[in-house]
């Protein structure tokens, strides 16, 4: 556990010793939320086999925490988006971000979640921030799975800097 | 027939087929035509027919759209030919084809015989001002898709299919974008997808299942799932009223 340290409240009671620690909120309600990330895989393409290698022994993402892939919406708050995305699978991809309750982060993950990739074409998305907020772009076709745990643990960073009195935005 | 009992039970419980053979005929395999021997087989009946010079390789029959379904009919049941297969129905746009002076799209028909092993391609040329072709989507079952796609993409009209919708652009889209006259980075946003609820209607309702409320999931067996071991005797046999669903032109010879 990696907290900021903050001195300890003058107020304090000193004679509850080490029963208590003193900490801001943000702090510690990033620190829950980073370390815990349940990784909704929204798997289209090539980029999706790779996170299996991941989330799998070899790679081990839960040496991050972030190992329990959900396959609801409503129990996940991490959204990767690993694939090539069509405009008729646009509003699905709109619809499962909606779904997930807040706080929630997005990771496109690869050329073409991130670019369109080379489909450039009447039918391919040219980067899914044109249908939901991006936090994290993985470059790569498709990316190595290094990519993948830099790209949480970039995220796991971001998150540890948000503040809870701004509010988190819904539905973008 | 004598093939395991439960094929042709399972057969004899489909809505037939308008235009399918009742028997098949016998396997005759034989070495493949040459393309001379299909060129005159179909030639033979069909004296309008062409080779297309184009076709180098292989062998491409230019017919008329009149011919169309006669000589599909001529390819599919034929002793000597048995094109039992439709591989692919492909649109083309000569738009901007170098030297070409003919009729601006064309659909190409691949046909393959899986008896004899040859194959044929019939081409049909289609006018740009009124391109419709009749369709083939009773005389064989894989052209219900190939249509659609065909028209989705070029914008051929197949006259007589029953649910020509697109296939694989969204139902939002305008245009047909493998014209060569679409600007290929054209992009068109999709606002709501389509749940393709009328598909899944007629697949539960082939299935035994009866559909409460048209364009809803709402849907109650009416009988047993659709593995259980009364299931094969009972799919031709429900009652008229739950086939017909909303979509009522679509194939409902479907068997799953």
């Amino acid at each position: 556990m990696v907290f900021k340290p903050v001195p300890p409240l003058p107020t304090a009671e000193p004679s509850l010793g080490d029963a208590f620690i003193t900490t801001t909120r943000d702090a510690f309600v990033n620190w829950g939320r980073r370390n815990s990330l349940w990784p909704f895989p929204f798997g289209t393409a090539c980029c999706a086999i790779e996170f299996m290698g991941v989330v799998s022994s070899v790679f081990d993402l839960s040496r991050f925490g972030s190992e329990l892939v959900r396959f609801s919406p409503r129990q996940a708050d991490l959204l990767i988006v690993a694939g090539t995305v069509t405009y008729k699978q646009a509003p699905i991809l709109r619809r499962i971000y909606e779904q997930m309750p807040d706080p929630k982060w997005v990771i496109s993950a690869g050329a073409c979640a991130t670019s369109g990739g080379f489909y450039d074409c009447y039918c391919t998305v040219p980067g899914i921030d044109e249908i939901i907020p991006v936090d994290i772009y993985i470059a790569g076709c498709p990316p190595r799975p290094e990519a993948f745990i830099e790209a949480i643990v970039q995220l796991q960073g971001k998150i540890g800097k948000e503040s809870q009195k701004e509010s988190k935005r819904v539905g973008a | 027939m004598s093939a395991t009992p439960s094929i042709p039970a399972a057969a004899s419980s489909m809505p037939a087929l308008s235009g399918m053979p009742t028997t098949v005929p016998p396997p005759a395999p034989g070495a493949p035509l040459a393309k001379d021997a299909l060129l005159a087989l179909v030639q033979e009946r069909f004296p309008g027919a062409v080779r297309d010079a184009a076709d180098a390789w292989d062998l491409t029959i230019i017919v008329s759209a009149d011919q169309l379904r006669d000589a599909v009919l001529f390819l599919r049941d034929d002793r000597r030919l048995q094109m039992a297969m439709l591989l692919d129905i492909a649109g083309i746009d000569y738009l901007a084809y170098p030297g070409h002076r003919r009729a601006r799209f064309a659909v190409v028909y691949l046909f393959k015989s899986l008896v004899h092993g040859h194959r044929v391609k019939l081409k049909v040329e289609v006018d740009e001002e009124a391109p419709e072709l009749p369709s083939i989507h009773d005389l064989y079952k894989i052209a219900d898709w190939s249509e659609r796609e065909t028209w989705d993409q070029i914008g051929v009209v197949f006259r007589g299919h029953p649910n020509l919708k697109r296939l694989l652009n969204h139902h939002e889209f305008i245009g047909h974008p493998l014209r060569k006259d679409y600007p290929c980075q054209k992009r068109q946003k999709l606002s709501v997808n389509d749940p393709m609820l009328d598909q899944l209607e007629l697949r539960l309702r082939q299935l035994g299942y009866s559909v409460l409320s048209e364009g809803q999931i709402t849907s109650m067996p009416t009988r047993g799932l659709p593995g259980a071991i009364d299931g094969a005797g009972d799919r031709g046999q429900l009652d008229p009223d739950l086939r017909q669903g909303s979509n009522a032109g679509a194939d409902q010879r479907g068997v799953l």
